[in-house]
């Protein structure tokens, strides 16, 4: 098991070093505009060159590919171009900001899921027509339009949520949870959508199996067959697709963060991306490459524990 | 002779103040029998911005709206007034010699920065030389310095390789401001800046990139001007959230764009309308045809000039948020002249003509740069030019490379949106033959012999007149085809007002005033 993780661990190390350079050559190309962007409108070829000689970005492409792996090895992921804010702190940071809102969108999607799918595979009739029927307008409704519904109707008309920013938990609990409230629902709602129709289907499919038949000849409660033996077997395909909504939350947190003008990593990556802070960009694509494999290695790890025969031996 | 310029009116010094009251007298009354406690010394300016501050090394401070930020926390030798004008700032006055060479600032006696250092004549000739020292957006504004001397505690002698007529206004801007030297040149200073400005930077309330928090400082020389205890500046990128945090009460001053003026009116929400923060021009770079011959010819430049329909891009693409012209200065400024205005009226009929005449009848193609920001303007812009037979061909060039794109001498043609700023300044850009927008760096004579007059002209009011000769002349030789100004809304929340009218477009946190002081 050790020596699984460590391989794995290993291979998204490798993963890593990999994209970071792949990156690092096509951002190679555009080192002029990054000096460019620096200077603004008062930009001359004169003073691209010689703001490109005070970064350092004179330098061959991999002699300062080299150098950033050497910094990063250490830790140091260097400092925007733009604010000269270091960026491992930066990322962290925003990383908090985005995480706690991804977490817990995935959190309740979820749990609300689980409930909405268990019920509807087991219940049938009205329950599963009025689940599907949900479902299918969460997948047909923009979450930009909810979080602006939710905007407008919670914060704009009732005040009771703030429409815009963030406030860290360790500074208020209470209104780091308001902060996150309406991003956070807006987050979940097309997760809850695609995931509740998995594992109602998965579900179905599980209590159709023999071995319920067996448990119910036996007399064991429908509720313990459908919680403990139904669900933990349906659970395998459900958490893949977990995985795969969190790496969309993560993306689709992008939009969010700038409509409620959080602090985030996405909207960070965003800003970054479009001024060329090479920095910047360079620690979030490490950052997450190494996020991506640590939910996958995670979720498989799950997975084993929660289905033996998908344990690795 | 010695032309001296302590300000023209030593009441100057306090001229936002002034500003704000005159403007404001009239509401007092009003307000105050609203019964809006929050009115008053103790309120907090909460602004809303689009952009992140850059960082806040003296070296690489750049304009903009992120100058909200660093230009509270850092005094300017000379500050541009409200109303447009050079007064005194951390400089109590200042003097060119006869031939504009050698310029004597006067540095205000008992200032200190946030750290208790005494500012000197020192720290500002370090500041300056560390500017000029370091690849940044600033060093442009000093490139004609030589040298910075001092003469004492309180007294900086610069000393130019050449006269500059933009030096005064670079000196109200980035260039201009005065770093702690114990401090500047460490990493910190970055991000937790020490300067001698009203404000100090709240680091504990601050979160980089999102809130910045400013503390103003009681033992500022200038704190009548600043009638904010606290200035919580949040950069919001997103115009819907900007909106939505101004309606639920999350900000109190911002701009938005006009169709949700009306919304926000109905809400009680105060609206002043700058009509000119910026200027959309048609940059007719290669004036000398060296890539692209027709534009050699004046009379294809006139006719570029007479193939669009001012009034209608300004209603209908800037749904009324601006107003035409063929200008590129401010039109509250100095440079300006309402009568160049007449001098292109849309008419596609006698461009086609100018055309022909100049032997382009069948007419020509052009490439032009495809940017974030010219796209709304793009389908205008090609179908105007096509009514006349010039082609455009559009080519994407991605954000970053903006400013690439316009240097590489690729594009005889581009489209310009800059912020307004003071005549010399936009003629140092704009025609000068060095000028960051005169990328083929093509000049005349006629201007170059404008351009020195106005370079040595040390009295303000003769250098405007030379100014307006410089506009004139690049209006009626078609140097390039400004279109539109563009403006911009501010809203405040009642008890706050925006005190700006568009003479000076530089951000600043003294453009805000609290009604009914």
């Amino acid at each position: 098991m050790i020596t699984y993780v460590l391989r794995r661990l290993g291979t998204g190390l490798v993963l890593a070093v990999l994209v970071t350079l792949i990156t690092f050559l096509l951002l190679g190309t555009s080192f002029d505009d990054v000096a460019g962007t620096l200077l603004g409108s008062g930009a001359t070829p004169e003073s691209i060159q010689a703001q490109k000689a005070h970064m350092g970005l004179d330098r061959p492409v991999l002699t300062q590919y080299a150098d950033w792996l050497s910094h990063a090895v250490r830790g140091d992921l260097g400092a925007s171009y733009f604010t000269a804010e270091p960026v491992r702190s930066a990322i962290t940071a925003r990383l908090g900001v985005t995480l706690s809102v991804v977490l817990a969108a995935l959190l309740f999607t979820a749990v609300i899921s689980v409930a909405l799918g268990v019920l509807a595979a087991s219940r049938g009739g009205a329950v599963d027509r009025v689940a599907q029927g949900a479902s299918l307008i969460g997948f047909l409704v923009p979450n930009l339009l909810i979080a602006i519904a939710l905007v407008y109707l919670l914060a704009i008309k009732l005040k009771w949520l703030p429409a815009t920013g963030y406030t860290p938990f360790a500074e208020d609990p209470g209104s780091w949870a308001t902060s996150i409230a309406i991003p956070v629902a807006a987050l979940m709602v097309p997760g809850i959508a695609n995931l509740s129709a998995q594992i109602r289907g998965a579900m179905i499919g599980e209590l159709r199996k023999d071995y319920v038949r067996t448990l119910r000849t036996r007399g064991v409660p429908t509720r313990s067959i459908v919680l403990r033996h139904a669900l933990r077997n349906a659970a395998g395909p459900a958490l893949t697709v977990l995985s795969l909504e969190f790496v969309q939350m993560l993306g689709g947190a992008l939009i969010i963060e700038k409509v409620f003008a959080l602090p985030g990593f996405g909207s960070y990556a965003f800003d970054a991306s479009l001024q060329g802070d090479v920095p910047i960009i360079m620690g979030i694509t490490l950052f997450g490459v190494l996020l991506v494999v640590c939910v996958n290695l995670a979720v498989d790890l799950v997975n084993g524990w929660l289905n033996p025969k998908a344990r690795i031996h | 002779m010695r032309i001296r310029f302590p300000l023209a009116r030593p009441l100057s010094r306090v001229a936002p103040v002034a500003v704000a009251g005159a403007v404001l007298l009239s509401t007092t009354a009003c307000d105050s029998q609203s019964g809006d406690a929050s009115s008053g010394s103790g309120r907090t300016l909460s602004l809303a911005i689009i952009g992140t501050p850059n960082s806040f090394d003296p070296a690489q401070l750049v304009e903009g709206q992120q100058t909200y930020v660093w230009n509270s926390v850092y005094d300017t030798l000379l500050i541009q007034d409200n109303e447009g004008r050079l007064v005194p700032g951390a400089a109590e006055s200042w003097e060119y010699t006869d031939d504009a060479r050698t310029l004597t600032l006067r540095i205000r006696k008992g200032m200190k920065f946030s750290s208790g250092t005494p500012v000197t004549s020192a720290a500002v000739k370090a500041t300056l030389d560390r500017i000029r020292a370091t690849p940044g957006a600033s060093q442009i504004g000093l490139a004609a310095v030589a040298s910075v001397e001092t003469n004492g505690d309180h007294e900086v002698v610069i000393k130019l390789r050449h006269p500059d007529g933009s030096l005064l206004s670079a000196l109200s801007g980035a260039p201009g401001v005065i770093g702690d030297p114990k401090t500047m040149t460490s990493k910190g200073s970055a991000l937790n800046p020490v300067g001698s400005g009203p404000y100090t930077l709240d680091k504990g309330a601050t979160v980089n990139g999102s809130v910045y928090v400013l503390k103003r400082r009681d033992d500022y020389w200038n704190k009548k001007a600043y009638p904010f205890p606290t200035v919580k500046v949040r950069v919001i990128a997103d115009r819907t959230a900007a909106l939505n945090a101004l309606k639920a009460g999350e900000v109190n001053a911002g701009s938005v764009e006009a169709t949700h003026l009306g919304a926000l009116k109905s809400s009680g929400f105060e609206v002043t309308n700058v009509e000119a923060t910026a200027a959309g021009v048609l940059m007719l770079a290669d004036r000398d045809g060296s890539k692209l011959k027709p534009l050699g010819d004046v009379r294809v430049r006139k006719a570029i000039n007479m193939a669009f329909d001012r009034e209608k891009i300004v209603k209908q693409i800037l749904q009324g948020s601006g107003k035409p012209t063929v200008q590129v200065y401010n039109p509250k400024g100095d440079a300006y002249d309402p009568a160049l205005e007449k001098t292109y009226a849309y008419d596609p009929a006698e461009a086609k003509r100018l055309l022909a005449e100049a032997g382009y009848a069948n007419g020509f193609t052009v490439p032009m740069p495809s940017l974030v920001y010219t796209k709304p303007f793009e389908p205008t812009i090609t179908q105007s030019l096509k009514d006349i037979g010039i082609t455009v061909q559009w080519e994407t060039v991605p954000a970053q490379q903006t400013n690439s794109a316009f240097i590489s001498k690729k594009y005889p043609m581009f489209f310009t949106m800059d912020g307004l700023n003071t005549a010399p300044i936009e003629t140092r850009n704009n025609f000068s033959p060095t000028g960051t927008r005169n990328v083929f760096g093509t000049t005349d004579k006629r201007f170059d012999a404008l351009w020195d007059q106005a370079n040595t002209e040390v009295d303000p009011a003769a250098a405007a007149k030379i100014y307006q000769k410089i506009n004139a002349f690049t209006v009626e030789n078609a140097w390039n085809a400004p279109v539109f100004y563009a403006g911009t809304h501010w809203v405040t929340k009642k008890g706050i007002r925006y005190l700006g009218d568009g003479s000076s477009t530089f951000s600043t946190v003294r453009q805000f005033g609290i009604t009914g002081q």
